[in-house]
């Protein structure tokens, strides 16, 4: 009997669950993990649990860094804005690297769901690739995947393996284009990045439901206060928000 | 206070396994727990006796038992143990207090103890999980 499992596993029951994902590092990942929960955490208690452990990208987004979590007797206490708590490694080990082997990662990743507080709705911002995170969360949860890719015909590729692998598992991946278009004057979109192709085909093929991402250059400037941020990324995210919390098509009751 | 975390873990799973058993009292629940973590039992012995009213395992005693697990250095071969690396442990707990990142994820051990031969952080642990070794029901010897 492993009490970590057991806990990790009561944690988690019962509450909504999505797990945003991607292929490779760089598409934004951690950022759409950030918006989206803070959209979530407007009408839903929401926690952001950052399982990618070795950028930890998530506590530098809303300025966390070197702050460590309270532990009481409820368990770790998440940093907390407005109705949105966040759990991340950076409060438990502040700027230490943290290397570690395939199992002590799923042992660590383990121990932040089972040792946290944590709310009824749970966004993870899980590493880049497919490994022991997603088989760990897999065996904890039902969750709901958001894939993250941009427009490039590159990262769409790279991606496809995980969408088939996440069909194949009966999950249904919803996509999300990241950096997908520009909004030029006059409702012109330019598509610096790629044009719809590739996103297409796969969407298609797959019969994803998806979301574009619009391209927002002030977005910089709220590295370290993401919450603070406003932008045209934020209406979409708030969207896609809505979309993930209807109920699904292939959901247990 | 993270060994209230800790008890509910424990409690948890003894009731989940009685459930599965139809088992409906618990006399005796013995854990293993690194001794690296630096888990105060009697701080969990009182989450534990705390949290367990009201449960089927209301009546029953937690016996706790600390295990020194070996390291295993994968670069140099190396085969040692937490007295070896102590003083290491020891600057982690200074640095961050009670709530230091082992006593809270056992999972960390290797990012923060070295191979005290050769220097690597590529180190295996022999059982660093908290771990119940043995549960004793009411009818038992
Ligand atoms: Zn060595």
């Amino acid at each position: 009997m492993e009490p970590l499992e057991v806990l990790a596993k009561s944690k988690l029951s019962g509450k909504k669950t999505i797990a945003v994902m991607s292929a490779k590092g760089g598409v934004g990942k951690s950022l759409i993990s950030a918006l989206l929960s803070l959209a979530i955490s407007s009408s839903n208690p929401t926690t952001l649990i950052d399982l990618d452990i070795h950028t930890m990208a998530v506590t530098k987004l809303f300025g966390l860094e070197n702050k460590l979590h309270e532990v009481t007797k409820r368990g770790i206490e998440p940093f907390t804005i407005g109705n949105l708590g966040v759990i991340s490694l950076g409060g438990v080990v502040k700027d230490k690297y943290v290397i570690l082997s395939g199992s002590n990662n799923r042992s660590v990743m383990e121990s932040l769901i089972a040792y946290s507080v944590i709310n009824d709705v749970v966004v993870f911002d899980l590493p880049p690739g497919l490994g022991d995170e997603v088989l760990l969360l897999e065996h904890l949860t039902d969750f709901v995947p958001v894939v993250v890719t941009t427009p490039s015909k590159v990262s769409v590729k790279v991606v496809e393996y995980l969408v088939r692998y996440l069909t194949e598992k009966r999950k249904r991946p919803h996509l999300v284009v990241n950096m997908a278009y520009y909004d030029c004057e006059g409702g012109k979109k330019v598509r610096p990045f790629g044009d719809e192709r590739a996103v297409n085909e796969l969407v298609k093929k797959y019969g994803l439901e998806y979301t574009e991402l619009p391209i927002d250059p002030l977005l910089e400037d709220y590295i370290g206060r993401i919450d603070k941020y406003d932008g045209v990324v934020k209406q979409k995210v708030i969207e896609l928000a809505r979309d993930l919390l209807k109920p699904r098509r292939d959901e247990r009751s | 206070m993270h060994e209230w975390s800790v008890g509910e873990g424990i409690l948890r799973s003894v009731i989940d396994w009685a459930k599965e058993n139809n088992i409906n009292s618990v006399k005796r629940v013995k854990v293993a727990i690194p001794s690296f973590t630096f888990l105060e039992a009697d701080i969990l012995k009182e989450a534990y006796d705390t949290l367990k009213k009201g449960t089927i395992a209301e009546n029953s005693v937690l016996e706790i038992s600390f295990k020194d697990p070996v390291f295993k250095c994968r670069n140099c071969g190396n085969i040692f143990t937490i007295r070896e690396v102590i003083n290491e442990v020891e600057k982690v707990k200074d640095e961050f207090g009670e709530e230091y990142p082992l006593h809270l994820m056992s999972g960390l051990a290797p990012a923060f103890i070295k191979c005290p031969k050769c220097g690597s952080n590529d180190i295996e642990v022999s059982s660093q999980e908290i771990m119940i070794k043995g549960v004793e029901v009411n009818g038992t010897p």
